[in-house]
């Protein structure tokens, strides 16, 4: 538990190096603090990227992978964005979560391993995606943009403190202590009654709730959709998760820290940005952020047990 | 290695499943199994076949690498730059390529055996940098030398009547084998695979295995994009992309355990043609683009379901 304390503050403190390093780039490039417009454009950006790394989190928390989210979140964006239409917001909701429940099934009862299954079922839904959005287009009510991800208000703050909410909510229940029973040793949990099988398909399920909310969002700030939309957010989901602290061995860390590390990596992406670094580079540096802060992570958490 | 060892059993079942595909693809489209057909696949799959040799080395100690795409991009485009298309430069050029896959694979290696980075986090942050080193430095492929051509005898060896992929590809396999069931580093890396804690105690130099077998996948990724070049000529941004997650579903239909400690090369092959002949036929099929990925994911999840399931808990 205290070593969970430790994870989750990792996360933190990149977040809030992170969030010095943008202060100080934008102000002496700028010199001018950020506007309320730039708070709001990072909410807005950052928002469905923090939905996914919640989901990833919680299947990498029972020791799994999920490199399905980036055809779930394409699939989800391209049935949002084709059909435009308030009802089938939570149609795809619900096919975002039977994606989930698929690679579930197959994982906890098909006894395949997670990344393979996962692997697969991504090129399934990629398939799906292109299938129902050929070419990049589409649309999105305009209630929803204002509701979801407004331009002008931080309707995002909303939804943020909700899901975070619902991650506090969640931790605390019965199924919440399961996921952290299964991914901290899996035949102890089998052996105390914990239905570890049907944890993990759960546990998948949310995460492609999860991808679906994150392609409605996206859907909502980018106001059309792609079927490859989903692809970037393999790499990033799994990134944010291992700056926040989550292990990959399982049973260690918190979606919390997850959210932590998906908001520090967009924020690396302005600081690049604002310090006039091409954006060829770009991803040397965010691959450098992703080592450097699991190094220091490695760091932090040795000298702590050692003290 | 026996016949009924379970080894053995997972590379037939690999080979049995190259041969269905195979025949199913030439009754229902004559003309699959012709030679010209055949050579085709081989040469598509021999570049799957060389990064999965690498994939399957770190697979085997449990570990994976994510860094192929860019390190295999990174090296296609040193060879040309290096070489401006020029004979006299072409060995040069081959060596500095195949120094840079292992340059990074080094990095890889070190990072996973001594820094303690789980092996996920590593390669994909030594692929951001690979990605932005060869963007940057190359600005885009829009640089002055970016426009070179692979020198004119390898293009005119990888892409004749017998490329020399083949050939090479015969190389890796025969090097692969005897690596791997012939030396005592073979038998080293097996039984880190099986029981990292186990080989340590019994004398196994586990770090130095592990910095070396990941070494091995950056020059068997550089290996890879010097082979595409070689046959296309010229190199692309993204080239590597597609081959991250078909190395590791090569591997994996190739009856290697993802968990380590289990499988041979000679499955990986099988694994190779099985899912390049999957996509030629869907791709002769005129099947769309969805229609070959839903198939492929299908097919890759019927393979497992076929010989890829854990054990049962009890």
């Amino acid at each position: 538990m205290r070593d969970a304390l430790r994870r989750v503050s990792l996360g933190y403190l990149v977040l809030a190096a992170t969030a010095v390093a943008y202060l100080v780039v934008y102000t002496s490039r700028l010199g001018r603090f950020p506007t309320s417009f730039d708070y709001l454009s990072i909410l807005n950006t950052t928002l469905p990227l923090v939905f996914v790394a919640i989901g990833q989190s919680l299947v990498v928390l029972t020791g799994g992978i999920d490199l399905s989210v980036g055809g779930v979140v394409s699939l989800c964006v391209a049935v949002t964005a084709a059909t435009a239409s308030i009802p089938w917001i939570f149609a795809v909701l619900a096919l975002g979560t039977a994606c989930g429940a698929l690679n579930g099934l197959v994982v906890a009862y098909g006894r395949i391993a997670p990344i393979l299954t996962t692997l697969a079922t991504l090129s399934i839904f990629s398939g799906l995606a292109l299938r129902v959005l050929p070419a990049p287009g589409g649309s999105i009510p305009y209630p929803v943009r204002q509701v979801l991800t407004n331009p002008a208000a931080p309707t995002g703050l909303i939804w943020l403190g909700l899901a975070v909410a619902g991650w506090l909510v969640l931790r605390r229940t019965r199924f919440g202590m399961r996921v952290y029973a299964v991914g901290s040793d899996e035949s102890s949990a089998r052996a105390v009654g914990v239905p570890a099988a049907a944890v993990k398909l759960k546990v998948y399920a949310l995460s492609g709730l999860c991808g679906a909310l994150a392609a409605v969002f996206y859907v909502s700030t980018t106001t059309a959709g792609d079927a490859n939309a989903g692809t970037p957010f393999i790499l990033t989901s799994i990134a944010s998760v291992v700056v926040g602290g989550v292990a990959f061995s399982g049973g260690r860390g918190s979606a919390l820290g997850a959210v932590a590390g998906a908001v520090a990596l967009t924020l690396v992406i302005d600081i690049l940005f604002f310090a006039g670094i091409d954006p060829l580079y770009q991803s040397l540096f965010q691959g450098l952020f992703l080592v450097v802060a699991v190094l220091l992570g490695t760091v932090f958490v040795r000298r702590r047990r050692l003290s | 290695m026996t016949l009924d060892s379970p080894g053995a059993r997972r590379v037939l079942y690999a080979l049995a499943g190259t041969v269905a595909v195979l025949v199913v693809g030439a009754i229902l489209h004559p003309g699959f199994a012709s030679w010209s057909s055949l050579r085709g696949m081989l040469v598509v799959a021999s570049f799957t076949g060389f990064v999965a040799a690498g994939q399957m080395l770190v697979v085997l100690v449990g570990g994976i690498d994510l860094s192929i795409p860019w390190v295999l991009n990174g090296a296609a485009i040193v060879l040309t730059t290096a070489s401006l298309g020029q004979t006299s430069r072409a060995p040069v050029a081959i060596l500095l390529a195949l120094g840079v896959g292992a340059l990074v694979g080094l990095g890889n290696g070190l990072g996973v055996a001594w820094l303690g980075v789980p092996a996920v986090v590593m390669t994909l942050g030594m692929n951001g940098v690979m990605q932005g080193l060869t963007l940057g430095l190359s600005k885009g492929l829009t640089c002055a030398s970016c426009g070179s051509y692979a020198p004119s005898p390898l293009r005119s060896l990888f892409s004749g009547a017998l490329p020399a992929q083949l050939f090479l590809w015969v190389g890796v396999g025969l090097f692969m084998t005897v690596l791997l069931t012939l030396t005592t580093f073979g038998r080293r890396v097996y039984a880190v695979g099986v029981n990292p804690t186990a080989a340590f105690l019994s004398g196994v130099g586990v770090r130095g295995v592990t910095v070396a077998l990941y070494t091995l996948s950056g020059v068997f990724a550089a290996l890879a994009g010097i082979a595409l070049v070689a046959y296309g000529g010229q190199p692309s941004l993204g080239l590597g992309d597609p081959y991250l997650f078909e190395s590791i579903a090569a591997v994996v239909v190739g009856g290697v355990s993802i968990l380590g400690g289990r499988g041979h090369y000679l499955g990986v092959i099988a694994g190779s043609l099985t899912l390049v002949a999957v996509t030629t036929f869907l791709a002769a099929q005129r099947v769309p683009e969805y229609g070959r990925l839903v198939i492929y994911g299908l097919v890759i999840l019927a393979i497992l379901f076929a010989y890829g399931r854990e054990k049962a808990h009890d």
